[in-house]
């Protein structure tokens, strides 16, 4: 019986991460350009969303509340599919066409229908996270704002949402996290992004885990950066975040810090 | 009268003169719960009338009719000559105002909430400032200007800067106040202004209170019987959705006439 000797490249493996060539780090910049750019999408989609989802009028909260369930009861793959194939069959016309050449560079079809998919999963999952965000104000800010003389509209852009952002940010940078790795199923559409470089150089050499295993190491090393500008940005976010200091609303954000280290409120 | 050409310091006179507001039978329920049984109130110029009564007898919401956070079941408010959430179409009938417009009404009427409420993610200074810059239009530096001015009126010219989760209450009820009057309205409304402070800090947020009677028009809804004797010109009791009794304060506390009122008064100084 013959032995399969187990064997791992380790000089291609550091090659992977410390020697990226030119066409990986082109797949690089793009999963970061579609994540991002994807994200932003989702997020505009969200808001409005979760304001349609707060509307008076119940055919707009219906849409609303429709359009949250499909997305979140089916698979970003299938949706991902269903846009880029079965796009095209429904409306007759090529909707993404194989390549688009927008003014200052060219972009393949895929990849404008796997942003589009993203965007559209992204806005379902934000919305919740958006509705929830407005609906933790307490009334008393939308009646202080009310007695001031501002309209809803005023209310919701200076009142509401500036304070939203703050309970939004923290999921907001999960999600984003969880969308750099979702931009790996766009491979099933032939975007050339990270993981669709790493499975093109498996199929050549069969050599799945040096390969997997270094862009998997990429992905890491994406996230971590995220976290870390995440970071940042809930800290400065916080510097106003202090309990009000009422009787009735003498609440802290909980910490973990909180838990070990006794402060005295005043 | 634009925002601009009316002086910040406000004199003070013995009330009297122009009605300011008169609410007329007003009514509201929640649900099967009437809390409110025809109240008709009527509040001249520079007066200050203080609303007591036991908890639960439907006091805040008299007060959060007269400006519409809640929309009375029945009656009317009439703020000087302008209907509160009605318009009045070609035919002459009032008909309901939608919320943006109802907000344009409000400006005219500042309210001071039990919880401050100011937003927590603003300074004190632009706490104050926020409403007459995006809702008045008044210029930011004129704003500003006074802005300082009112948070000076009420001790707190030191704390412009401060966000308010670093305010005690007290000063957060005062920084309130200079948000409420900085919309230069025609009249104040005072929702238990120091019911969910600590005892030591209601004593500055009712001499703010005292220095502005007679300057403004107010209607206060408060626990606190030193206030209302010394600066109330009209005390009027609230029980059950209805007033009870209606007086100066002098006759109010000394010789209160209905038996509910005693009890009421009994309780209150135990």
């Amino acid at each position: 019986m013959q032995v399969l000797a187990v064997s791992f490249d380790w000089n291609l493996f550091f090659d992977r991460i410390f020697h990226p060539d030119g066409v990986f780090l082109r797949a690089l910049a793009l999963t970061v350009e579609i994540a991002v750019v994807a994200q932003i999408l989702g997020v505009l989609i969200g808001l409005l969303t979760a304001l349609a989802r707060l509307s008076r009028i119940w055919p707009l909260r219906a849409i609303a509340i429709g359009y949250a369930m499909v997305i979140r009861g089916t698979p970003v793959l299938v949706q991902v599919f269903f846009l880029y194939y079965g796009a095209n069959l429904f409306l007759g016309v090529d909707l993404f066409p194989k390549s688009l050449d927008l003014v200052l560079f060219p972009v393949s079809g895929a990849v404008i229908a796997g942003i589009t998919a993203l965007a559209i999963n992204e806005g379902a999952y934000m919305s919740e996270i958006i509705r929830s965000g407005i609906q933790s104000l307490p009334a008393g800010q939308i009646e202080a704002s009310k007695s001031l003389g501002m309209s809803p509209a005023l209310t919701m852009r200076r009142v509401v949402l500036p304070q939203a952002a703050r309970v939004i940010v923290p999921p907001l940078g999960n999600q984003f996290n969880g969308m750099l790795k979702t931009t790996s199923l766009l491979f099933f559409i032939g975007v050339y992004e990270m993981f669709a470089d790493a499975q093109v150089h498996y199929a050549t050499t069969f050599k799945a885990a040096e390969y997997f295993g270094a862009v998997a190491v990429w992905y890491l090393l994406l996230t971590g950066v995220w976290s870390v500008i995440q970071y940042a940005i809930e800290r400065r976010l916080g510097v106003s975040l202090r309990a009000p200091a009422g009787r009735l609303t003498r609440r802290r954000p909980l910490a973990l810090s909180g838990l070990f280290s006794q402060r005295h409120s005043r | 009268m634009s925002p601009g050409d009316q002086t910040m310091t406000w004199t003070q006179k013995p009330a009297g003169g122009e009605v300011i507001v008169r609410a007329i039978d007003i009514r509201k329920s929640f649900g099967a719960n009437e809390v409110i049984r025809g109240i008709s109130l009527e509040v001249r110029e520079r007066e200050v009338v203080c609303i007591v009564g036991p908890s639960g007898s439907g006091k805040t919401t008299l007060l959060r009719c007269i400006n519409h956070l809640e929309r009375p079941d029945s009656g009317s408010v009439w703020l000087k000559d302008e209907r509160i959430g009605y318009r009045r179409d070609r035919s002459g009938t009032y008909r309901p105002l939608p919320e943006r417009y109802v907000c344009r009404q409000r400006r005219q009427v500042g309210f001071v909430f039990q919880q401050f409420n100011l937003f927590p993610h603003r300074t004190a200074l632009e706490n104050v400032i926020e409403s007459p810059v995006r809702v008045l239009g008044v210029a930011r530096e004129q704003a500003i200007r006074e802005a300082r001015e009112l948070l000076a009126r009420v001790g707190l010219a030191a704390k412009e800067g401060a966000y308010p989760g670093r305010l005690s209450g007290g000063q957060q009820q005062r920084v309130a106040i200079a948000r409420a009057l900085a919309m230069r309205p025609l009249l104040m409304l005072f929702d238990e202004p120091t019911s969910a402070l600590d005892p030591e800090m209601i004593g500055e947020v009712v001499s703010v209170m005292e220095e502005l009677a007679h300057r403004m028009t107010m209607i206060v809804v408060t626990h606190e019987m030193g206030f209302a004797r010394r600066a109330a010109d009209r005390v009027v009791m609230i029980d059950e959705g209805k007033v009870i009794e209606e007086a100066a304060p002098e006759a109010f506390f000394t010789a209160p006439r209905e038996q509910r009122t005693q009890d009421f008064l009994s309780k209150m100084f135990h």
